[in-house]
């Protein structure tokens, strides 16, 4: 005990290791603070949503007179609630919109709709405490541990001090334990704090606590073999720097570029297009074609699917669902695209570690690339619930009523959804 | 001065020996090649299939069948925002904003498909581009290169010799930073090549560029003359690798993104849905077209009539449902453009916050300058949607025009009960061949060179300030002698 009282006073001797502890305490602390923030303002943003939906209810419910026509106005909320742990690491939660209104209508044409976000704010990246543990603690305990036995060499203590009977287990591993419990203190309490804010569950917590343990773990055993081959400290110092930023910086950014050009993702623009030119195509094509197409779809509804010769919604909104169709197979391979990149990324973190670190990070948090296809899926099934539930009132031909617009199915986020169902 | 270059030319042969200097200048140079080559190619390849893309949306535009003016309405129409000029040097935003805006009546719908959203979630730091690699990676080797410059000469006592010799501390500190900006020079020198290039493509690009070369060579002496002065001052070579390291942390790191984080909460953006919401509710008050009572149409149409002097909308020289879409496509668009001016001023206001915090880091000023000349920043991509906007208006009011003018009242009114009306409100396709084509030019070089203003005053103040400290360690080495 005596040991680790006597580390802990020489650490807090030195100004410049303190400083950073300090230092390194204040960032963790203000990523989860501002890691709250964002998540506070993705919950409020979502209570808004749902919160102004019975106005525009009771607004489409005055004036509208069938069930197509209730369909036509019908937007329905879709949200991605953030996750427990999403106030720790935010990841792409600024790029894919959380929430989304959607109707009846092709699919494709409304999923890809953007939040009317800063750009400028997203390019530096997120400031939250993946950031903090992946980017600036590494450096904290280069700086706390690259000159453990350099240091005392320089300073001409060394052999005496590994003379000392137990210098091994009373010195030097009570002095390392002691700089790496300093830095992961710095940064599991404030992450503590916020996860007892933010009501984690404890296993989750512990989960994400292990994580950033790890990510110190792996610096603090690169750190240590490089300060044990017994170069200078000013030697050290370069090496781990340079070690850290290319494991953080220079090749993921490589690794970045070489996945996105080896993992094509079909151009969106024109997925959209496409599913544009074969749902107005359809004022043009004989009506019978897009009724026989859907029909083979939903064999239950042909009995009702006479058309009168004019405009019905029963044809109109069979060809919004065959415009989805017509672009189902890019759709996927567009989705296929960004799932193969992540996939790629994935195996890139085996190989770099706090890439990898990170990337466990998001996905335990819910927060990531995988998420977001996920998401875009529980939307996928949802809106085919919604559609069909529209289907069975405009080809029964029931009078219409406006409890038909109170009762549509609503999106449940906890719903896994029926991935696929398109 | 001879001594200067003396002593700069002692301080290039040792780092020409030195191996680890060596390699981490090859290393540089490499990358920097790379992210030039392949920003460059990249880019090429985006800039032609948008392109491509904004000729294909508009000759599917003109191809339309015979219709009625309306289905045009809906079938609206892509825009796509071009890439900058010099968006290989430096891309910018480009990807983390959508590049396609769907044109429709009605509604007013986001930027859609940007390359983050398509990207590996790999770190997120920064695309390997020229302007990455200059704003982040260079001042890093300048550091590995220049911590010791000073520091080393002090921990062996050469620098008694040098003073001995009649060095100044200020021809030592002098010479020394001289080094190091022949490295920086040659730092620069790929990413120049590369935004040469594209200047000497586009020769009204030049000067602009130039100025962007001018920024980065500023960004870099700054951290020149901060590198030699932090290693003067330093008692020990660590110290000043680890000082140095913790400023560059800090700087090129750290505040970007503090900043970032810092103005996205204190300075929130309404959501779209909160905007689509909003000026729902904004309709339902000023003119409600669903309904058949509303005031404001109901006085519409009786100003209509007055002004004819008719009693009823069938007598009216046009199509009174032409008239009434555009009434209520210039209502919405009022609302859109009023709603999508608030969120600019937000964002601008955010992006104020980055400007601002450039006191604390070049790296904010130097990576705004570069964007801003590179027309690759939030003011060219606001500039694109209002752009785009503007054009939908105009395209939806000119296709409503056709429905009042082209389009018979009666048939219209009948179409949905008679098919044969129906057909004959499909008016011939030849107008769609007359509508305007979708054109979107990025700011000015100059209106690019004024808005860079700001962050090149931050830069100077920053060199002034490294020349300061440099002046300072000068004198303190001066009076401590080695």
């Amino acid at each position: 005990m005596n040991n680790v009282i006597r580390e802990m006073w020489m650490l807090g001797r030195n100004r410049a290791s303190l400083a950073a502890l300090v230092l390194l305490a204040v960032f963790a602390a203000a990523g989860v603070a501002i890691g709250l923030a964002n998540v506070a303002r993705d919950s409020a943003m979502i209570e808004r949503m749902l919160a102004g939906q019975p106005a525009e209810e009771q607004a489409v419910a005055g004036f509208v007179e069938d069930a197509g026509y209730g369909a036509y106005y019908g937007f329905q909320p879709v949200w991605d609630p953030p996750s427990d742990l999403a106030f720790a690491a935010l990841g792409n939660r600024d790029i894919a919109p959380a929430i989304l209104r959607v109707r009846s209508l092709s699919l494709e044409a409304q999923l890809y709709e953007n939040e009317s976000a800063n750009p400028e704010l997203s390019l530096a990246g997120r400031f939250d405490l993946v950031f903090i543990t992946i980017y600036i603690a590494p450096l904290v305990l280069i700086a706390l541990l690259h000159d453990v036995w350099s240091g005392e060499r320089e300073a001409g203590r060394l052999f005496m001090l590994s003379s000392l009977p137990g210098a091994r287990r009373r010195l030097w591993a009570v002095r390392i334990a002691v700089r790496i419990a300093g830095v992961l203190a710095a940064l599991l309490i404030p992450f503590a704090v916020g996860a007892i804010l933010a009501g984690t569950a404890l296993p989750r917590m512990l989960a994400f606590g292990g994580l950033i343990m790890l990510a110190c773990l792996f610096w603090s055993v690169v750190i240590l073999l490089v300060a044990r081959r017994g170069a200078s400290s000013v030697v050290n110092a370069a090496t781990l720097a340079s070690i850290w930023f290319a494991l953080t910086l220079v090749v993921p950014a490589a690794a970045n570029l070489a996945i996105n050009a080896s993992v094509p993702v079909p151009d969106g623009a024109e997925l959209a297009r496409e599913n544009r030119e074969f749902v107005h195509g359809a004022w043009d094509r004989p009506r019978e074609q897009t009724m026989d197409a859907f029909l083979a779809l939903y064999p239950q509804h042909a009995a009702g699917s006479a058309l009168p010769p004019t405009f019905h919604y029963k044809w109109y909104f069979a060809f919004q669902h065959l415009g989805d169709l017509h672009v189902a197979e890019q759709s996927q391979a567009y989705r296929d695209g960004i799932a193969g990149r992540a996939a790629y990324a994935r195996a890139a973190g085996w190989l770099l570690p706090p890439a990898g670190i990170a990337q466990a990070m998001t996905a335990l948090a819910g927060t990531d690339v995988t998420a977001q296809l996920e998401f875009q899926q529980r939307i996928r099934a949802y809106h085919t619930r919604l559609r069909e539930y529209y289907y069975d009132y405009l080809f029964s031909e029931r009078p219409f009523d406006v409890s038909i617009l109170a009762n549509v199915p609503r999106f449940d986020p906890a719903d896994d959804g029926d991935a696929g169902a398109d | 001065m001879r001594l200067v270059w003396t002593i700069a030319g002692a301080e290039l042969r040792l780092m020409l020996r030195s191996r680890l200097a060596l390699v981490g200048v090859v290393t540089l140079l490499l990358l920097s090649a790379i992210a030039a080559v392949t920003s460059a190619v990249q880019m090429a390849e985006t800039a032609q299939a948008r392109a491509q893309a904004q000729i294909e949306t508009d000759e599917q535009f003109k191809a339309q069948p015979n219709r009625h003016p309306h289905r045009m309405v809906h079938y609206g129409t892509y825009a796509l925002r071009p890439v900058g000029p010099l968006a290989a040097f430096d891309p910018g935003v480009d990807s983390f904003t959508g590049t396609v805006v769907f044109l429709e009546g009605h509604r007013q719908n986001s930027a859609t498909f940007g390359a983050a959203r398509e990207s590996s979630d790999l770190l997120r730091f920064g695309q390997l581009t020229p302007a990455f690699v200059l704003q982040t990676l260079a001042p890093l080797l300048l550091i590995f290169l220049g911590f010791a410059g000073v520091a080393r000469e002090r921990e062996r006592g050469s620098l008694r010799a040098l003073a001995a010799h009649g060095a100044s501390a200020r021809s030592i500190l002098g010479g020394k930073a001289m080094a190091l900006g022949v490295v920086a020079l040659l730092a620069l020198a790929p990413a120049l090549v590369a935004l040469g290039w594209a200047a000497v493509r586009q020769p009204h690009e030049g000067g602009i560029a130039l100025v962007i070369a001018l920024a980065y060579a500023g960004y870099l002496a700054a951290w020149v003359l901060g590198i030699v002065a932090v290693s003067g001052i330093a008692r020990t070579s660590q110290g000043a690798l680890i000082a140095l390291i913790a400023a560059w942390a800090l700087i090129v790191v750290l505040v970007p993104r503090a900043a970032a984080g810092i103005a996205g909460v204190a300075d929130p953006l309404p959501s779209r849905v909160d905007t689509e919401l909003a000026i729902a509710a904004d309709l339902r008050r000023i003119g409600d077209s669903h309904n058949a009572n509303d005031p404001h149409f109901a006085a519409f149409k009786t100003k209509l009539l007055k002004q004819y002097g008719v009693t009823r909308t069938e007598d009216l020289p046009f199509n009174y449902r032409g008239a009434l879409a555009q009434e209520g496509e210039r209502i919405t668009s009022q609302l859109f453009k009023d709603y999508a001016a608030r969120a600019d001023v937000i964002r601008q206001r955010q992006s104020g916050w980055l400007g601002w915090a450039g006191v604390l880091s070049p790296a904010l000023s130097v990576r705004d300058a570069s964007m801003v000349g590179a027309a690759t920043d939030l003011t060219t991509h606001t500039a694109f949607m209002n752009a785009a906007e503007a054009y939908r208006f105009d395209l939806v009011q000119r296709l409503n025009g056709l429905q009042a003018t082209a389009v018979s009242g009666t048939d219209d009114a009948a179409r949905s009960k008679d098919p044969l009306a129906d057909q004959r409100t499909r008016i011939s396709a030849d107008f769609w061949k007359t509508m305007p084509e979708f054109e979107f030019n990025a700011p000015s070089a100059s209106a690019r060179m004024t808005a860079m203003v700001p962050s090149l005053l931050l830069l100077g103040l920053w060199i002034a300030l490294a020349f300061g400290v440099l002046g300072w360690a000068a004198r303190r080495l001066e009076r401590h002698g080695a």
